[in-house]
């Protein structure tokens, strides 16, 4: 019933939109939603695999309008990676740091008075900043690193279905921006961890939620109103997640994403991972919720690819 | 410069000397940790390699002597030529003492009467004597009572977590409050000092240690000793101050007495630190006197002097006398509380404590606390507060040797950090990739607890973080009856025992946090195999064919 009722809301607000749309408001076109980026090649070397990562991510930006759409001057940007596992970046369990990187540039340069980075990681945080290789690329292109200090945490109304009361992390919460930028992997309840469940890491007590994982996560994503995701899927994990640990279990697929639905991307990267974005129960439950569509073909994604 | 000024100006070298050596200690305490890149400092140790006492005492209860204990034999030849510089000049717990000991001021005519060599000097002799033949009957009990094994332990398990929790608690509180008259906020001080501190100085997440309120008792009571008697650790109770005087007994520099000059004053008495006796020349111990030269720099006659002492000019020092019936006694009542130790069956090894999970490297039981001498680097080393200092867990032989206890940290996959401070390899330090290979320790379900067992609800936190390339712990979907007859189908996490290699992180991050539902034990380890319950086999293999091939008709068999 719900599905239906939101999809029916969507249509016709979709429908609403095409009609009323570009010609009455004057303007040229509705602004991209969601930009695909593949690249062509799919190099071996490190250093042409990081000059990948910086074109794929900046021409997804690119496409939906400039890291200027999201950012205002002297704004506060939190760039939250999945970044929870001590593991290097080959290994396909953290973003790709280049990817963090380049999102960092992009805000400074749309004139972002201060970008921070940082996750709730599950290993020992020192560990996981470390050999994610994210800190060293963050702090290299200017972002502050973050440690996420357990008794900085501070119980805020979720005011969500499950999530009521619960110890989030008020300096992402402060941010003017939070740009959620994890990758695409397996794991073994959720089946795919992506968007919604990269905001995992702005709470603490989190262990629990997997007893009824879809409804925490409609929850959390509702309280932190994404407004832009990044998904890095340039490696992706394909089994032993979310962990991993075994370069048998890594793809490359050469691709970034970026959009303004984190429900659409979240079934985009199921897809990628040979899911049906239906087969994703947190999908499910984010369109249930209101959160965005999980026909993310419907959006018209901007199509890219990279040489 | 007359004889007085330049031995002042020795005195200042003196606490140089004993400045530096505290700030070097203290590096050692800190810098003991999981570092950035690369290995841990080999300097850490330092203290413990120029130790005689556990050079001799692991070379008797082990019969080994690590070449890098060797570094001990400069002590003895040092304190052999010179006296017990050591303990005057070096040690940091006997600086330690040395500045609490200044604060005690008693009227004179107390002084006098205190500041005296008396028969209770001789303690710390017999003390020697009995470890000494406990570590000839291969008990190691020198962590008890070495002083760096009782500083490091003191300092990383109690004063260092006391100052992080303060600090944190403090800067947290400040934080939350976040007090500010117009701009100027207090935590814009507050809050980079905290992050220093907390990055630089401490472990995050903070540290706190089990038993850690007893170990800080024995060390305050250590230190706080010295208002009653000056350096009263180091007069009457230290070991390794006993070793040492024991070669210091004809030392090349002596202290020489002008009696023509002598007033009498007693400030040479009174000042000086080991309670030697320095103003009767004839009533000198040379093995009580560390060297700090306050007699000679107190004296305003010039009548105390220290003068080079060839070897083969006679001079009788007062005699030590100590009583053979005591010594004999010494060694009788070591060996009784080496029996004593032993008493238990976990001693004796014919059972295993199933919470005795041991750091990776570390070596077998026996062989381990020949070894350990308690001191705690590896707590402090540990980056997730694994490691905590036993309690009854290792018997009376083992009190405060490091144990993982999973509920408060987990052993991190790709660090070895606790063998590589490790001063005397009672824990070899591994190669990354061996330690990855290396059991501990071996987890098991609780299934009246885990949540798809016994609610039919679904959880993944043991498998999600098991660290392993090809996890430990693997799903089995099952059918389970909830309430009312209604079905769920979930899936119920499994041990493969012969992956799991015992590192407690499911345990760690298992929901509950009382009592976890997923527990390691020390069983599977790979240092005991008799503590070796599993056969390796292919978990997915079926199971092989019965040996008894009449077990159909076994009227007891399936019923």
């Amino acid at each position: 019933m719900q599905t239906r009722r939101g999809f029916l809301k969507w249509t016709a607000a979709a429908g609403g939109a095409l009609a009323v749309g570009p010609h009455a408001l004057g303007q040229a076109a509705e602004p991209v939603s969601m930009a695909i980026a593949r690249s062509t090649a799919s190099p071996q070397e490190a250093e042409a695999i990081q000059a990948m990562a910086i074109k794929l991510t900046t021409q997804a930006i690119d496409a939906l309008g400039g890291m200027k759409r999201f950012v205002k001057s002297g704004d506060a940007v939190w760039v939250k990676p999945n970044m929870a596992w001590d593991r290097t970046p080959e290994l396909a369990a953290n973003t790709n740091p280049d990817v963090i990187a380049t999102l960092i540039k992009l805000c400074f340069e749309a004139g972002a008075g201060k970008v921070k980075v940082g996750d709730f990681p599950c290993h020992e945080a020192k560990l996981a900043y470390k050999s994610s290789g994210i800190a060293d690329a963050a702090e290299k292109a200017g972002a502050q690193v973050v440690f996420l200090d357990e008794s900085r945490f501070r119980e805020m109304n979720v005011g969500g279905k499950i999530l009521k009361n619960w110890p989030v992390y008020p300096e992402i919460v402060e941010a003017d921006l939070v740009i959620n930028a994890p990758l695409v992997k397996t794991h073994s309840i959720a089946k795919m961890t992506l968007c919604m469940k990269n905001y995992m890491g702005v709470a603490n007590d989190r262990q629990k939620w997997h007893q009824n994982l879809p409804d925490c996560l409609c929850d959390i994503t509702k309280f932190m109103k994404p407004r832009l995701c990044v998904v890095d899927a340039i490696r992706i994990l394909t089994a032993n997640g979310p962990t991993g640990g075994n370069l048998a279990d890594v793809k490359r697929l050469d691709t970034i994403a970026a959009g303004t639905d984190i429900v659409a991307l979240d079934a985009f990267g199921a897809t990628l991972l040979g899911f049906k974005p239906e087969e994703i129960s947190s999908v499910v439950a984010g369109q249930a919720a209101g959160l965005g569509t999980m026909d993310y073909l419907s959006l018209n994604p901007k199509e890219l690819t990279v040489a | 410069m007359t004889y007085q000024s330049r031995v002042k100006a020795v005195r200042w070298i003196r606490r140089a000397s004993q400045a530096g050596f505290l700030v070097f200690f203290l590096w050692t305490l800190v810098a003991a940790r999981h570092p950035e890149s690369g290995e841990p400092s080999a300097l850490l140790g330092a203290f413990f390699l120029f130790d005689p006492l556990v050079m001799i005492t692991t070379a008797l209860a082990a019969h080994a002597l690590p070449l890098s204990l060797l570094f001990a034999c400069v002590t003895l030849v040092v304190t052999l030529l010179l006296g017990r510089v050591f303990c005057g000049w070096v040690c940091p717990l006997g600086t330690i003492n040395t500045m609490v000991s200044a604060l005690r001021k008693p009227p004179a005519n107390v002084l006098v009467s205190t500041e005296r060599w008396t028969p209770w000097h001789r303690t710390k002799y017999y003390i020697l004597a009995a470890l000494l033949v406990m570590a000839l009957f291969g008990s190691h009990a020198i962590g008890y009572l070495d002083p760096f094994s009782i500083l490091y332990r003191g300092t990383a398990t109690a004063v260092l977590p006391g100052a992080q929790y303060a600090v944190e608690e403090g800067a947290t509180a400040i934080y939350h409050a976040d007090p500010h008259a117009g701009p100027l906020h207090v935590t814009s001080v507050t809050e980079p000092v905290y992050r220093f501190l907390r990055q630089q100085v401490f472990i995050d997440s903070r540290q706190s240690f089990e038993g850690s309120t007893l170990i800080a008792a024995i060390f305050a009571a250590i230190v706080l000793l010295n208002l009653v008697r000056k350096r009263f650790w180091c007069r009457y109770l230290c070991p390794l101050g006993a070793l040492l005087g024991m070669f210091a007994r004809r030392p090349l520099i002596r202290l020489v007495k002008n009696a023509e000059d002598c007033r009498q004053c007693g400030l040479c008495k009174t000042n000086c630190q080991g309670a030697a006796d320095p103003d009767k020349p004839e009533e000198w111990q040379p093995s009580e006197c560390m060297l700090c030269m306050n007699c000679a720099a107190r004296c305003n006659w010039g009548a105390s002097t220290f003068e080079f002492h060839p070897p083969w000019k006679k001079q009788e020092v007062a005699p030590l006398d100590l009583s053979r019936r005591m010594l004999l006694g010494s060694g009788i009542a070591g060996v009784g509380t080496l029996l004593a130790f032993r008493l238990t069956p976990e001693a004796q090894g014919r059972v295993f404590n199933p919470g005795l999970i041991r750091p990776p490297g570390a070596r077998a039981e026996r062989d381990f606390l020949e070894r350990c001498v308690q001191c705690g680097l590896c707590m402090k080393a540990c980056p997730t507060n694994a490691l905590n200092p036993t309690f009854l867990e290792a018997g009376l032989e083992g009190i405060w040797t490091p144990r993982l206890v999973p509920m408060l940290g987990y052993c991190e996959y790709e660090c070895t950090v606790c063998g590589q401070v490790c001063p005397t390899e009672a824990i070899v330090p591994l190669p990354v990739e061996e330690k990855k290979t290396t059991k501990i320790g071996l987890a098991s379900f609780d299934v009246t607890r885990c949540l798809p067992y016994a609610y039919g609800r679904e959880c993944m936190i043991c498998e999600e973080h098991c660290p392993l390339p090809k996890k430990a712990i693997y799903f089995v979907e099952t059918t389970v009856q909830v309430r009312d007859g209604a079905t769920r189908v979930v899936k119920q996490p499994h041990v493969d025992p012969n992956l799991c290699i015992g590192c407690g992180i499911c345990e760690n991050k298992c929901v509950f946090k009382d009592n976890a539902a997923v527990r390691v034990s020390s069983a599977n380890e790979s240092r005991h195999p008799k503590n070796q319950p599993i056969l390796p086999m292919d978990e997915r293999a079926p199971a092989p064919a019965p040996a008894d091939t009449n077990a159909a008709s076994d009227p007891y068999g399936s019923g």
